[in-house]
């Protein structure tokens, strides 16, 4: 039978059921055609009308019958036969409500964890990105042996737009807050400085107004402003003349070049990142400054729309070719360098792809738990009812229809826990949102939806057919005469039956043994990560960040300001320290500088000296808790008069000066350094690494505010108290508001919490899989004890006999228990090889742990093997009350 | 009279199957053509023919479609599906075996 014909069957037959009431009406309206048809012929041949109504009813025969009988033809036998098999697998569910319950709730929760993992999956993976031809955009780096992926320079960058053919739009951007003050409290909007197409590279346009044009770029045009839909509604009351405006950002006057629509999402960046979404709420125009063939510096992040033939590898071509070309122009500064093309949603999904798909792993390997557990039920049952099967095979139900009627029961089972999953993974996709780690990418976008629901009805059906099908196709075969004649204690075929069951259960135990032993791994790496030393306190530390406009704030009025914030700050009571740097740990700060000269050293070949530079007040690492290893930390002498000082941490200390002591040495960043350009090295901190799960610390410096080389505009306040540093808010706010109450205090938290966010990515993975296995253990234990009880019950008869003949209960339950043991012992066996195959996935996720770390690996054994014996302690002790003098007498 | 389904099971799907291979038509439309064609011989009751044809519109031979007469009124009209086609040649060559077969017992 084709295809086709099949389909309009089932069309067909779909059609007779579901629209019965259309159907008759057609019916009948087609014989009453015919009717009127035998009537005018009969009128035709002369007949008086109503001998012609007459002949022509009679000639039609009964019409009730005629429609019976074509209601017959069309109902057939597959549907009503479904029909019936579906009451009696109701009927059959209903009578053991114990093992239904069982059954359909560990299905429930299987299905239920897979699908709310699912929606996390969808929602991060499988949703298009927000913008027009997504999958156009990409990013483009800096690529060197050093630093992998580097921002470009803003003059590289303007060449690489004016010069390449593969580019519809090439844009850059670069992190560049602006503070708002006037009407109520100074807030500071995370912000960007973006060049000319930025919102054309993403495929959006501003809902009111326009995109910068490249004439914004030029220095002095840069005081216009894009916002987004949430701050023109907040702080603009959703004003509709807003384009043309001026609003006053950082004391200087903006004007508002437009609006985004709602939805304007962030592709996300490096340099100070701001993570994807809605996280942006000004835009203002990148100006070119400076002398174009000064090119040292990155700080701007590329993103641009490729054109629709071009591919990330031929873009990527193409710029390197154009770095070469470039190199020639400017040697000192290109040579060395690549080109990185990335597409944006791998960019942006690509570090929490593998976590995802080790969950994905995770929970479906709890699904294969669960059906093996089903099936196993299924067979317990079958066994059960063996009498029944043979009963009905020998009334003339073939064996296809047997399977047809124990398949419909298991897709029953199934499709019951499919909906009870709904519910889970309604309330589990709830859980789940809340327990992402911070700054989890596309997190609004995890919903239930269509797509989540076809996903759980696929794999209720999937799953129904899989565990359905082994005890189908086992009753099936049942010995028919064998099993009416045994009287329901057949003993037939009894023992391929229990090596299914029991391969069954070893399955169980090796999947659970490796979700445990992920599980154990994780946790381990999780203790490591809590463990470790930090290299600073978070405890009692309270942070913010401190933005002094460029407008009325040049250095002496910066360095003035943070001076005596920090001093107003140390003097006020429950504060024990207080300082300002350039940044903060674990905040995902980068900036690198290299190129210096180290007295009396040359750098290896092929490198430079190179370190991550920050600035620091005196009471900096004190407030922090970085502690001092050697010499003494900045004080308020090290300004403008004195001569140069530099603190490095320890791993720059040993990098450069091995065998040395790093104190008192001497670097510069002159290429012809006078005396006075020299800076020595006062002291030595301990390291403090960029993430608490990065492998080493980066060899880093410090400059005292006081004789900064770089701008010190924006700056991180660490305050130190002795307790709760939310307490500290009001001091920290009223200190900045005493000496400039435009200024905005942002970021205040308590390091507490970043340190915390640092280790939620681990925490997460953690909770989910070590939830995972736990689940995975019940329901392996479950599927023991079903098979041991099973075995038990089979043997009731020899276990008297045994203990009729001498054998002590100790003798029987060890009996029962050693074949529990055996199995569980084979799972375990086959689940710790398949783990270390399993460890090279997980590498990646764990810290300082081997992926074959022996402790998880004993323990995890110990465990499965404990779990084992108690299932089988139960069934061993029944066992025992086998009755000697049943056995005799039936004998 | 005899029902076709009294001669031989079957015969009457054929002589359906091949009525509306040329052109779609009625249930009054078939019955009326086999009964001219075959000379009277073969009288077609309804009690016979909707079943029959919703047998064969239930196994997709043929497909129905309500259509206007030339009069001018709505009938379901009958007309051979692809398969039905195969079907009815199937059938053909069937009906061709058996009353050779027949003959040749006959002819004895």
């Amino acid at each position: 039978m084709n295809l086709r014909r099949k389909w309009d069957i089932f069309g067909l037959r779909l059609r007779s059921l579901a629209r019965r009431k259309r159907v008759e009406e057609d019916l009948e309206k087609e014989l009453r055609f015919h009717l009127e048809k035998q009537l005018e012929e009969n009128l035709a041949a002369g007949m008086p009308p109503a001998e012609a109504q007459r002949a022509a009813l009679r000639r039609l025969g009964g019409m009730p019958q005629i429609q019976e009988e074509c209601r017959d033809m069309r109902r057939t036998d597959t549907l009503e036969n479904s029909w019936r098999d579906l009451r009696y697998a109701l009927r059959m569910l209903r009578k053991a409500p114990g093992f239904t319950a069982v059954i359909v709730l560990t299905l429930a929760l299987a299905i239920g964890a897979n699908s709310a993992i699912f929606s996390v999956i969808d929602g991060v993976l499988l949703r298009p990105l927000p913008y027009p031809e997504a999958g156009r955009i990409v990013r483009v780096f800096f690529h060197s042996a050093s630093y992998p992926r580097f921002p470009l320079n803003p003059f590289d960058f303007r060449d690489f737009r004016a010069r390449n053919q593969s580019f519809e739009s090439l844009a850059g951007f670069t992190r560049n807050d602006l503070q708002l003050s006037g009407t109520g409290q100074p807030e500071r909007f995370t912000g960007f400085q973006v060049t000319a197409g930025f919102f054309h590279a993403l495929g959006l346009h501003p809902a009111r107004g326009h995109e910068f044009t490249a004439n914004a770029e030029i220095p002095g045009n840069e005081r216009q402003v894009i916002l987004s839909d949430r701050l023109w509604r907040t702080r603009f009351a959703a004003d509709p003349g807003i384009v043309g405006r001026k609003i006053t950002l950082d004391s200087r006057p903006f004007t508002v070049a437009g609006v985004m629509p709602p939805g304007t999402e962030h592709p996300g960046n490096e340099y100070n990142g701001v993570a994807h979404g809605e996280t942006v709420d000004v835009w203002w125009p990148f100006t070119f400054q400076g002398n174009p063939a000064h090119r040292g510096s990155h700080y701007l992040e590329a993103i641009g729309r490729l054109k629709k033939s071009v591919t990330p590898a031929g873009a990527q071509a193409e710029m390197n070719a154009l770095i070469a070309q470039l190199a020639r122009e400017y040697p000192d500064t290109l040579a060395g360098w690549q080109a990185l093309v990335i597409p944006l949603y791998q960019e942006i999904v690509g570090p929490s792809q593998r976590l995802l798909l080790v969950l994905l792993g995770a929970v479906g390997l709890v699904l294969l738990i669960a059906c093996a557990n089903a099936a196993n039920l299924l067979l317990a049952r079958a066994t059960a009812r063996q009498r029944e099967i043979a009963v009905r095979a020998a009334l003339g139900a073939g064996r296809a229809r047997l399977v047809r009627q124990m398949l419909t029961e298991s897709l029953l089972i199934s499709a019951l826990g499919g909906a009870c999953a709904i519910a889970i993974a309604v309330g589990g996709v709830r859980i789940l949102v809340a327990l992402l780690p911070a700054g989890f990418p596309r997190a609004d976008t995890i919903h239930i939806n269509a797509a989540v629901f076809a996903f759980t009805l696929a794999i209720a059906l999937a799953t129904g057919m899989v565990f359905g099908l082994a005890p189908a196709l086992q009753a099936a075969r049942t010995d028919m005469q064998d099993s009416l004649r045994a009287g329901g204690r057949g003993t037939g075929g009894n023992r391929a039956h229990l090596r299914l069951r029991s391969a069954l259960v070893v399955g169980e135990v090796r999947l659970a043994c490796l979700l445990l032993i992920g599980a154990g791994l994780m946790l381990r790496s999780f203790v490591n990560l809590l463990r470790a030393d930090p290299g600073f306190r978070p405890e009692h530390l309270l942070t913010a960040s401190v933005s002094l406009p460029d407008a009325s704030y040049k250095t002496q009025e910066t360095l003035s300001f943070w001076g005596r914030l920090t001093a107003n700050l140390d003097s006020a009571a429950g504060i024990r320290a207080a300082g300002v740097g350039t940044d903060l740990p674990w905040t995902g700060y980068d900036d690198n500088i290299g190129g210096f000269t180290i007295e009396g050293k040359k750098p290896r070949a092929n490198e430079e000296f190179h370190a991550r530079y920050h600035v620091a007040s005196p009471g900096y690492f004190r407030a922090v808790g970085i502690p001092l290893v050697q010499g003494r930390f900045f004080t308020d002498g090290d300004n403008m008069k004195a001569p140069l000082a530099l603190i490095v941490n320890r791993s720059m200390a040993r990098r450069y000066w091995p065998n040395e002591d790093a104190l008192g040495k001497r670097l510069t960043f002159e290429d012809h350094p006078k005396e006075k350009d020299w800076m020595t090295i006062v002291g030595i901190v301990g390291d403090v690494k960029d993430k608490p799960d990065s492998p080493a610390a980066e060899m880093a410096l410090w400059w005292p505010v006081g004789q900064t080389p770089v701008s010190v505009n924006n700056m991180a306040v660490a305050v130190r108290g002795s307790s709760d540093p939310a307490r500290l808010v009001n001091d920290l706010r009223q200190a900045v508001r005493q000496l400039d109450p435009t200024l905005a205090v942002a970021n205040i938290r308590p390091m507490d919490d970043i340190a915390d966010a640092n280790v939620s990515t681990p925490r997460f993975a953690l909770f989910l899989v070590a939830l995972f296995a736990g689940l995975a253990l019940t329901l392996a234990a479950i599927g023991i004890y079903g098979v041991i009880s099973y075995a038990v019950s089979q043997r009731a008869h020899e276990f008297g006999l045994r203990m009729a003949l001498g054998a002590q209960p100790g003798d029987v339950r060890r009996l029962v228990l050693r074949q529990g043991v055996k199995l569980a012992l084979a799972g375990v066996a086959i689940g710790l090889v398949g783990a270390l195959a399993l460890g090279r996935v997980l590498c990646s996720l764990l810290f300082e742990v081997s992926a074959a770390d022996p402790v998880t690996f004993a323990s995890v054994s110990a465990l499965a093997m404990a779990v084992a014996a108690l299932a089988c302690y139960l069934p061993a002790r029944r066992a025992t009350l086998a009755d000697p003098a049943n056995s005799l007498r039936s004998e | 009279m005899s029902k076709p389904s009294d001669l031989i099971q079957g015969t009457l799907d054929l002589l359906i199957l091949q009525t509306i291979s040329v052109e779609p038509k009625h249930g009054w439309a078939i019955a009326k053509r086999i009964e001219q064609v075959s000379e009277d011989v073969l009288q077609v009751t309804q009690g016979a023919l909707y079943p029959a044809l919703h047998r064969l519109e239930q196994q997709a031979w043929i497909r129905a479609e309500w259509r206007k007469t030339e009069t001018g009124r709505e009938a379901k009209f009958y007309e051979l599906t692809k398969a039905g086609r195969a079907q009815l040649e199937k059938e053909l060559a069937q009906w061709e075996r058996l009353s050779r077969a027949v003959g040749l017992v006959i002819a004895q």
